[in-house]
């Protein structure tokens, strides 16, 4: 990397002088920066180019070894020569500009490096070592969140920009929030949305406490008959259509994916047999499950017992399942109330 | 994300393993005692679905291992002994802040005090509210702010899976237990 750097600087300068001058920059950023690719070299020239009237004019001394200096070495160089060192530091970060044009994000963290080593070398020896301990720690930060900068009249040191990057976050994952809990959209403060979130985190707390109770009211035994659910549920699979009548008595384990297949397969049938679009037991499984009236059991029940039975008309299949749509969907707004009016009453029970 | 049918069904699986489990262990139950298995067999169940990452799984399992191994009426009066002198504690800090914050509002002049306020009870309504959202949260108490927001989306999520899958159980085991009449032909 120095090496390409010189000869660069060799084919540009030509003279002895220059090149040395020019390497001390070069050099400088390079020991800001080891990865940084040849191509910013033209930038480097270019900026060297502009600085060097100026730091002819500084008068450094020249280099007696040039090209076989160690880094180190090189730092060391320029660290003792006090008189330099302001100039050095202020032309840097004008090649560093000319760089960030070039748009790569790894040149913006050097300049941010530069600028942090600009600020070490005016302040005070005791808070220099406080600086680079700040330094490091940007440097860990850097590695997960580069784009982060601070905005005119913003603070700039570690702790501030982590705080902010915290804060953003926390507000990202507000949103996401927002848009899960219904009714949140509304709220602006952050307050208000907590307790919407807190009530519904309670109320699906709840829900499940009144869920289980109900099950265990329900079914006297504790494995409920889960087992004969399921083998309804899996033996059908191969025989659709006798699978139809059952699976449909318990169209709740239609959501499931394992039963996937089954709808698919109904469905596929259904249409084979040109009685009633897909869409339609689709529904179903959304509404069913909420469904506590009487009359929509009794209309799923027809349905089904209709459906194995059918004698293949098409016709009056269809006008069937038409009604039977528009019922359901006639019927489908009011039962969101009796799932509430169910859950008062369960509050008011517990 | 995982898709949520997926989350439901293998949901439903691990209640279903963990309810035979308790099943198994005893025979004859009370309403309570069966509805608290339910519970537990479905929370547990809903945690073991999640991934292993997320923070209230694992403090929710550890609260109901540790739940498991000790008996409840031996807690309970320890626990409340603790709530009572946290409430004390609380209490005295409390009036200690109070104590601090008049004395600062004594020396700062009418309208800043009344923007300090303003801006002072916001951030006291929002820390009391994620203190409450801690509480609710398992395993809350060890979260910080940015991840108790993710730990909130994350276990909304479930809950939400959860009752959706109860809800679907419970009519399905309704409708087994009183079968719909089907002997109705048009």
């Amino acid at each position: 990397m120095l090496h390409c750097l010189n000869t660069s600087g060799n084919l540009a300068g030509g003279e002895e002088t220059t090149i040395s001058d020019m390497t001390v920059l070069q050099r400088q950023k390079a020991r800001i920066n080891f990865q940084q690719f040849s191509s910013s070299q033209q930038f480097m020239m270019v900026a060297c180019d502009s600085a060097l009237g100026e730091v002819v004019a500084n008068s450094i001394k020249p280099d007696p070894s040039f090209g076989k200096d160690t880094v180190k070495k090189r730092k060391a160089e320029i660290n003792n020569n006090n008189s330099n060192n302001s100039k050095v530091d202020v032309i840097v970060p004008e090649c560093d500009k000319r760089i960030k044009v070039s748009a790569d994000e790894e040149e913006s963290k050097t300049s941010d490096q530069i600028s942090k080593g600009h600020k070490n070398t005016k302040a005070n020896n005791g808070t220099k070592n406080n600086r680079e301990n700040s330094g490091d720690t940007n440097s860990k930060e850097k590695l997960d969140y580069i784009h982060v900068r601070a905005r005119r009249g913003q603070a700039t040191d570690s702790h501030s920009l982590a705080e902010r990057v915290r804060r953003e976050k926390i507000s990202e994952r507000m949103k996401y929030l927002q848009d899960l809990v219904p009714g949140c959209n509304k709220i602006a403060g952050k307050a208000g949305m907590l307790d919407e979130i807190i009530n519904y985190v309670q109320s699906l707390q709840r829900q499940v406490e009144f869920l289980s109770m109900k099950l265990a009211a329900v079914n006297p035994r504790l494995d409920f008959n889960i087992d004969e659910l399921f083998t309804k549920e899996v033996f059908p699979q191969n025989f659709p259509t006798i699978g139809m009548q059952s699976d449909m008595t318990n169209p709740t384990y239609l959501q499931f994916n394992s039963s996937q297949q089954l709808v698919s397969s109904c469905g596929g049938l259904i249409n084979n047999m040109g009685i009633i679009p897909p869409e339609i037991g689709l529904r179903r499984n959304i509404n069913i499950p909420a469904a506590s009236s009487l009359p929509e059991i009794f209309d799923s029940s027809c349905f089904t017992h209709i459906l194995p039975s059918s004698s293949w008309e098409g016709d009056f299949q269809n006008l069937h399942s038409m009604d039977f749509d528009q019922g359901r969907s006639m019927c489908f707004p009011s039962q969101p109330f009796t799932g509430m009016v169910e859950a008062s009453n369960l509050k008011m029970e517990m | 994300m995982r898709n949520l049918s997926s989350l439901k069904q293998e949901f439903l699986k691990r209640w279903i393993k963990g309810l035979r489990k308790y099943n198994s262990q005893k025979k004859d139950m009370n309403l309570l005692e069966r509805k608290k298995a339910i519970k537990l067999s479905a929370d547990l169940a809903m945690a073991s679905t999640k991934d292993k990452t997320t923070l209230w799984r694992k403090a929710f399992i550890a609260n109901t291992s540790t739940n498991i191994d000790e008996q409840d009426i031996s807690t309970s009066p320890s626990q409340k002994q603790k709530k009572i002198a946290k409430k004390n504690l609380t209490n005295s800090c409390r009036l200690y802040r109070k104590t601090i914050i008049g004395s600062r509002k004594i020396s700062r002049r009418n309208r800043v005090k009344e923007r300090v306020d303003a801006s002072f009870i916001a951030t006291k309504l929002v820390k009391k509210r994620t203190r409450t959202l801690k509480s609710l949260l398992p395993g809350g108490k060890f979260m910080d702010d940015a991840c108790l927001v993710d730990e909130t989306l994350d276990y909304i999520q479930s809950l939400k899976a959860q009752v959706e899958v109860m809800r679907c159980l419970v009519t399905a085991s309704e409708l087994f237990i009183n079968p719909p009449i089907i002997d109705f032909i048009i």
